[in-house]
């Protein structure tokens, strides 16, 4: 599974792209939503984490102009805001996303849910 | 200023005070996100020795220093918190002492750099020759935001902000400058009201910048 992380902290996306590395994964990462649409511009990814807060693009306007250019990739939001009750109405409310500061077990865990079954579209 | 115009206001402090502590507490949410990215990735290359991979020292000490600037972010973070928390402890009446406003401009610009960011326009401190007020300090940084926020909206993509302090015949000039197209007075009630109360003079001169006159 090839995935995109997006998040305006450098140093938070490459350190949590680098974990997903060692767990195997083929992860690339960027801090800029345009840099995420040039990278995303071949659909070679399968799925992209996106924070939602971020200067310039939106996490969610970033997922709606990726879902644009390739229909068949799958998406997982991050937040510094919420709490973990947040995360639990999110979900039921079929917007699911993780709260910053995240565990890598829960974000393998969604990344997997999504290879199995299909995440948010 | 009647019960409810007293209340009223108090209510405007408070949704003041939600919306930097809010501003803050989320930046504090992206340090502790940064630094536990950075001790995972430690603990992850620590897993990995102990099963025989050998240690990159280029790696650990990445993740080091990460840790290391994010904790510093976090202190002047908590600082500025800390100088904005206080403000409402000066006394409104003759006993107060006076206002650095050098001191309020730099704690504004600590507390608006984020709020800039996200608004992709750059905030940055000018010259700031010493002045002193007799203006509430916690009055004064309302009003630096709510004009910071109007020439926010006025500016462009890329554009910077210098704020800076100057002497004038009567006061200090507190001047907000633009480094793209003029500014536009701001037309919200709540500063006028502010400036009123901190008898303030808000001006455009004649190059597009916004100044506003602290008489006292």
């Amino acid at each position: 599974m090839k995935i995109l992380l997006v998040d305006d902290e450098v140093e938070l996306v490459s350190a949590m792209a680098e974990r997903l590395q060692l767990r195997g994964y083929d992860a690339d990462w960027t801090d800029s939503g345009d840099d995420a649409l040039v990278m995303a511009r071949t659909c070679s990814y399968d799925l992209a984490v996106l924070d939602i807060r971020m200067p310039k693009i939106s996490g969610l306007e970033l997922k709606r102009r990726l879902f644009e250019l390739c229909p068949s990739m799958k998406f997982i939001f991050l937040s510094g805001q919420g709490s973990e009750s947040d995360f639990k109405e999110g979900c039921a409310g079929g917007v699911c996303y993780l709260i910053k500061p995240i565990r890598i077990e829960d974000l393998v865990a969604r990344i997997e849910e999504d290879a199995t079954h299909g995440g948010d579209q | 200023m009647t019960p409810q115009d007293s209340r009223q206001e108090s209510r405007e402090d408070l949704r003041f005070f939600g919306t930097v502590s809010a501003s803050v507490s989320h930046e504090l949410k992206n340090v502790l996100a940064v630094i536990n990215e950075a001790a995972g990735l430690l603990e992850d290359l620590a897993l990995m020795a102990g099963r025989g991979t050998p240690l990159d020292p280029e790696r650990l000490a990445r993740a080091a220093t990460t840790i290391l600037g994010q904790v510093r972010r976090g202190d002047t973070i908590v600082r500025a918190m800390n100088g904005f928390a206080h403000l409402p402890d000066e006394p409104e009446d003759a006993t107060h002492a006076g206002t650095d406003l050098a001191a309020i401009l730099n704690l504004a610009a600590s507390l608006f750099t984020r709020m800039a960011d996200m608004r992709q326009v750059s905030l940055r401190l000018g010259d700031c020759a010493p002045a002193m007020s007799q203006a509430n300090p916690f009055d004064l940084i309302r009003l630096l935001h709510s004009a910071m926020l109007a020439a926010f909206g006025t500016m462009g993509r890329g554009d910077t902000l210098t704020v800076s302090l100057a002497p004038a015949s009567e006061g200090t000039r507190l001047v907000l400058s633009p480094s793209g197209a003029p500014l536009a007075l701001p037309d919200d009630p709540g500063f006028n009201a502010l400036a009123a109360r901190l008898d303030t003079v808000a001006a455009l001169d004649d190059t597009g910048s916004l100044v506003l006159a602290i008489r006292r």
